[in-house]
């Protein structure tokens, strides 16, 4: 527990003082609650002895009361502060984080895992830093004050009371256990579930056709009746050793309780004694025998914490000194050996470029071709040292890229991909992105190049519309054509491009072309290209199969080689004539 | 006075909370009985400590009745005990039987919805209700039925007895009781709003989170992230500000609230008006101790509901947007089902607007679709293409006119029968996270193994199962290491399609895919899936339309032109235009000068 509360300091860091003294506010707390119940002894003895001072008792222990409400009060509003602000300086720092940690690491998580560390782990955290952990702290501080003291009243009413806690502790490491495991069955089958609930909503017209919805929809349903039954365990599991813990404690203290009559019979022991033991033992039987419970929810937080140091203690991909500048943009390859980092430790991962070697020079066109899993998307990934390769080198205008700052070397490449990533901001904001300090004739003029500002001034507020407002609205053309605006904002000396597919309707199409031509002026441009058509005039076409280079030169030459290029080519070629058939 | 309306509770969240357990309302109740006489049995302990002490105030005390009470008070607390433990448990068991219902009539309701509310609420958004929502539902169905029980059970035992015994004492230890309740609706007074503005801060955080995790991945591409930081903290400290601006206001008469509602001050003023009642000789010692031990259940009763008020406001909110969902009505099933009689679809003035849309995405459309015959619908993007397409198979109901299937009104049809009779393949490919075989036996689940790779043949999908998947057939989809492309994927839902047989099949943009060589082969898929076929579908790439037997031109929800491709080109209109962009589009290249150009085509 105290290692728990050691991670938890380390965590909150700058705040550490914070939570150290609302610690001790809490602790102090306990002590004084716990010598309130102590007082109940003179209390009575006094009374009982019809002697005045029971009064001053209490006074005293209304004193106390007032004490222990004034430091609670400073603790908790301590408490909710400081779990705020821990909580955003954390997340803060994991964001932070997030800018510098290698892009594979990064693309290679799944986003909703993630998230979970940002949100619900550093609140799982802060949460028990804000208010349970002096919950838990009180539980088992105030008692023990008490038993302290009862010490010089009766010691072996004492002892008594103390031998009740560690018989607890063994029950206690099962609970934890059973808890652990539990949790870890639970996640699985609920995570099972989610995938199906998710398949289920996503497939409907097909379970529809095919009848299998409702009670029918067999993996959906028995995923359910799994997590049902798993949970079901869990709860009939934990019967026994919820009933033992609290026996142990409330049956203890019943104990306790008759070895106080028993010696108060056998006169060695004042009733009126007897009477505050029995006073206090009522009072923390209930409190002590959920501790248990309570506690347990520190492992979930120690888990949470664990994912939030796993996150941190992730290196960013090291930057070779001395540090160089780009100045010139022609790209090389020399060698270039690629394997993903594998998914679990000890296995291969897999190997995506084989000794690929190329040099482009500045502001030529290259196209890479070949079918998907050939390595294509690697390599545009690898210019913008998405991973560092395991053999070879990757040179632009003459310098390592591992020698250059990450920052410096995005500066100076443009990607245009795809999937567009629009922020929850105004089309302005998002297309500013690529240049923070841009004026906005500047972002307008990027959008009229990119064949953007006519749709931009068509919307409801223009340049000032945010996203998030007109949602699913934009098409897949006008994403794109937004994402092209950011890159011919950006003004980079290198393009990376992912050819627009034929999912854009034609329309659309001929615009996102025309706004590419724009872009690719003047510039090193490495195009993934999926219709040959379009990088007929590149000056170089790479052709890859399984990571390796299998042909290079231009279309002309390719063609002349009458090999794999070829071969695509006329495939391609009667893609486009096909049509329906309905014979 | 219940703790719910005394922190502010809307009533009517309260009310669809219980009605959503009336499935098991049985274990609950059960639970909630148990939990009550746990509290009574506690209480019973508590009372029985009363003689213990009188006796042990007699000059000779009795061994024997004290080792009688003894025995009762450990028979009470045994009791307590074992009932408390499976109170929880009855009212988990209730709450995890209840998840599985409640899941079951959401997934059974939505096989029933029209399709299209599924599709536009998007998947993302049902998975919300359909898993965490109903997750929420726990905090209130098994952690705070007990409580909610013992907190009424408890009190009101306690001032029974405390009245019956010594009012005078009862009226002491209610003294803090309602200074608690009037600091804590103090402190809640604004809790509505004041909790509105809380939940909306703590959804906005995680939204910033989420967008900023998910950007992150892509924005890394392009920049170093300074600008997307730069939001993202931004927005955290805005949430935070509003955190604190709540807290403040909230705090002073909460924590007072918070704390008189703990056993130590109920105690003190107990035994401080107690003792003067004993000096006084107006009260014995053995009631005095009784109050001692029996006036702090009143405020420990509460304290859990007070933590748990948070969870339990959350599970209403989830029960909310569970009953939401739930109230979407179904698609309307016609008393006397009809079968459609052949393969045709026919539009007969269809007007259709999308619910919260004020332009009509079709206007009085009629299009006549023969059977075996293949229509082609065009148009620019938002002319109504996908509409007509997902008007077939009933996504939605027409607003005016007809869409008949077979002959049939489709509202006439019954939603089995009607989902037997078309197969839709969508742009993005659907597979479940299963075997490829099973994924494509989904289009037939009695079809043999034989049928299933006859299907796969013809889909064109068969090579690359038995050649590049792991395991053939039998691979699993979406596995680690299987990473089909979007192409085989598409081919596999052919294949389903293929194998599901029916007679009207609707393509909505099914060939729009990048890697060339597969669409030559997704296209070869289609020409067998169509044989013989009333083939509807919706294109982008007009030169795999050429051959349809009618090419139906839409804009802004109306239908402009009709009729074959050369006939339209000719004419001049929107289809000929379309045709040049679309030339146009297809001579494009990079950097492509006009000698290339000519040197190509």
């Amino acid at each position: 527990m105290l290692n728990t509360y050691n991670n938890m300091l380390r965590a909150a860091s700058l705040h550490k003082r914070r939570v150290q003294g609302a610690t001790l506010l809490s602790i102090l707390g306990a002590i004084v609650q716990g010598i309130a119940f102590a007082l109940l002894f003179p209390f009575f003895t006094n009374l009982l002895a019809e002697n005045s001072q029971w009064q001053l008792y209490s006074i005293a222990i209304i004193v106390l009361v007032i004490i222990n409400a004034v430091l609670r009060l400073i603790e908790s509003d301590f408490g909710f502060n400081t779990q705020m602000e821990v909580g955003h300086e954390v997340r803060i720092k994991l964001g932070e984080k997030l800018r510098s940690l290698p892009l594979e690491y990064l693309q290679s998580r799944q986003a909703g895992d993630m998230n979970a560390v940002l949100s619900s782990n550093v609140q799982q955290v802060t949460t028990v830093m804000g208010g349970l952990y002096s919950i838990i702290l009180q539980t088992i501080i105030a008692p023990m004050t008490t038993v302290l003291i009862t010490l010089f009243i009766d010691w072996r009413l004492a002892i008594a009371l103390a031998v009740i806690f560690p018989m607890g502790v063994p029950l206690y490491q099962r609970m934890r256990n059973v808890a652990a495991r539990e949790h870890h069955a639970r996640t699985e089958a609920l995570a099972t579930v989610s995938s199906n609930l998710i398949e289920y909503t996503q497939g409907l017209e097909v379970l529809r056709a095919t009848r299998q919805v409702g009670t029918q929809s067999v993996r959906l349903q028995s995923s359910m009746i799994n997590l049902r039954e798993t949970q079901m365990t869990a709860t009939d599991w934990g019967i026994l050793p919820n009933i033992l813990m609290s026996s142990i404690v409330q049956v203890g203290m019943l104990l306790v309780t008759m070895l106080g009559v028993y010696f108060a019979l056998g006169g060695t022991l004042e009733v009126a004694v007897l009477f505050a033991l029995i006073a206090i033992a009522v009072r923390y039987a209930e409190p002590l025998s959920l501790f248990a419970s309570l506690a347990t929810t520190l492992d979930f937080m120690e888990a949470g914490l664990k994912r939030i140091n796993d996150l941190q203690a992730i290196q960013p991909l090291p930057v070779q000194q001395p540090t160089q500048q780009l100045t010139q943009f022609d790209i090389a390859f020399e060698g270039v050996e690629f394997a993903y980092a594998p998914e679990n430790e000890g296995e291969q991962g897999e190997q995506v470029l084989n000794n690929v070697s190329f040099h482009l020079p500045a502001k030529s066109l290259t196209a890479l071709v070949g079918e998907s899993g050939g390595g294509k998307t690697t390599i545009t990934k690898l210019i913008t040292r998405y991973a560092d390769p395991q053999e070879g080198a990757i040179i632009i205008g003459g310098v390592d890229i591992r020698s250059v700052e990450q920052q410096d070397l995005m500066r100076h490449i443009s990607v245009v991909f795809q999937d567009v990533y629009l922020f929850d901001d105004t089309i302005r904001d998002n297309i500013r992105m690529a240049k923070p300090g841009a004026t906005d004739a500047e972002v307008e003029a990027a959008a009229e190049a990119a064949n953007c500002h006519d749709f931009i001034t068509r919307l409801p507020d223009g340049y000032d519309t945010t996203v998030g407002e007109i949602g699913g609205s934009l098409s897949g053309g006008e994403r794109q054509r937004i994402s092209i605006a950011r890159a011919i904002l950006k003004d980079a000396p290198i393009v990376l491009l992912d050819e627009p597919t034929s999912a854009l309707d034609t329309e659309s199409e001929v615009a996102v072309q025309r706004a590419i031509d724009r872009l690719v002026e003047d510039k090193t441009v490495i195009v993934i290209a999926h219709r040959l058509s379009t990088v007929v005039a590149a000056d170089l076409i790479l052709v890859l199969e399984d990571g390796r280079i299998v042909e290079r030169g231009t279309h002309k030459t390719l063609l002349e080689n009458n090999g794999r290029y070829a071969a695509m080519w006329a495939t391609q070629y009667e893609t486009r004539r096909w049509k329906v058939y309905n014979q | 006075m219940t703790v719910e309306t005394s922190l502010g509770a809307q009533p009517e969240k309260e009310l669809s909370l219980w009605e959503i357990i009336k499935p098991v309302r049985r274990q609950i109740y059960l639970g909630m009985a148990m939990s009550s006489i746990s509290g009574i049995a506690w209480i019973v302990a508590i009372i029985l400590l009363r003689p213990v002490v009188q006796e042990m105030l007699e000059v000779e005390p009795d061994v024997v009745t004290l080792l009688g009470l003894a025995g009762f008070i450990l028979l009470a607390i045994a009791i307590a005990i074992v009932l408390r433990v499976n109170s929880f448990a009855w009212s988990h068991r209730g709450a995890y039987v209840l998840e599985e219902k409640v899941r079951t009539q959401l997934t059974t309701h939505l096989a029933k919805v029209p399709l299209g509310y599924v599709v536009s609420t998007g998947s993302g958004s049902l998975k919300k209700i359909l898993l965490n929502d109903v997750v929420n539902l726990h905090a209130f169905v098994a952690d705070s039925t007990p409580l909610l029980a013992r907190a009424y059970a408890v009190p009101l035992i306690s001032l029974v007895v405390m009245f019956l015994i010594d009012w005078r004492m009862a009226l002491v230890s209610l003294a803090v009781l309602p200074v608690g309740f009037i600091a804590l609706r103090f402190a809640f007074k604004d809790h509505a709003t004041g909790r509105a503005e809380m939940e909306a801060a703590s959804e906005y955080m995680n939204n910033t989170i989420i967008e900023y995790v998910q950007g992150m991945q892509v924005v890394r591409t392009f920049d170093d992230g300074t600008s997307s930081f730069r939001r993202y903290s931004a927005a955290l400290t805005e949430a935070s500000a509003t955190m604190r601006k709540w807290s403040e206001k909230s705090k002073a008469g909460a924590h007072v609230g918070g704390l008189l509602f703990t056993a130590l001050p109920t105690m003190a003023i107990v035994l401080m008006v107690g003792g003067i009642f004993v000096a006084n000789g107006m009260l014995d010692v053995p009631t005095l101790l009784l109050f001692v031990f029996i006036a702090p259940t009143l405020p420990d009763s509460f304290i859990p509901l007070i933590w748990l008020s948070t969870l339990i406001n959350q599970s209403g909110a989830a029960a909310k947007r569970i009953g939401r969902l739930l109230a979407v009505p179904p698609l309307s099933e016609a008393d006397v089902p009809e079968s459609p009689k052949d393969g045709s679809v026919r539009f007969e003035n269809v007007t259709f607007t999308y619910a919260g849309r004020s332009n009509q995405a079709l206007e009085n459309v009629s299009i006549d679709m023969p059977e075996g015959t293949v229509t082609a619908l065009v148009g620019a993007s938002g002319a109504g293409k996908s509409t007509v397409a997902r008007l077939i198979p009933r996504f939605w109901d027409v607003d005016a006119g007809t869409v008949y299937v077979g002959g049939v009104d489709v509202r006439d049809i019954s939603s089995d029968d009607l989902m037997k009779q078309i197969s839709f393949v969508f742009q993005a490919p659907f597979l479940l996270q299963e075997t490829i075989r099973e994924n494509i036996r989904l289009g037939r689940p009695d079809a043999t193994d034989a049928e299933v790779e006859a299907a796969a043949r013809a889909a064109q999908a068969h090579d690359f199962i038995v050649n590049e998947l792991p395991d053939g057939y039998d691979t699993k989809a979406g596995d680690r290491g299987t990473r089909l492309s979007g192409g085989q994927r598409q081919r596999i839902t052919i294949a389903r399609a293929i194998l599901q047989d029916s007679p009207i099949v609707v393509l909505d943009e099914a060939t729009a895919f990048s890697d060339p060589e597969n669409e030559a082969k997704i296209h070869a898929a289609i020409a067998h899936l169509a044989v013989g076929k009333t083939l509807i579908m919706v294109a982008h790439r007009l030169s795999t339309i050429q051959d349809a037997d009618q090419i139906i031109v839409l804009d802004k929800g109306q239908v402009a032109e009709c009729g074959k491709h050369e006939a339209l080109v000719a004419a001049q209109g929107i289809y000929a235009n379309l045709w040049a962009k679309f030339t146009e589009a297809q001579g494009w290249g990079l950097r492509r000068s006009q000698r290339h150009l000519q040197e190509v085509d």
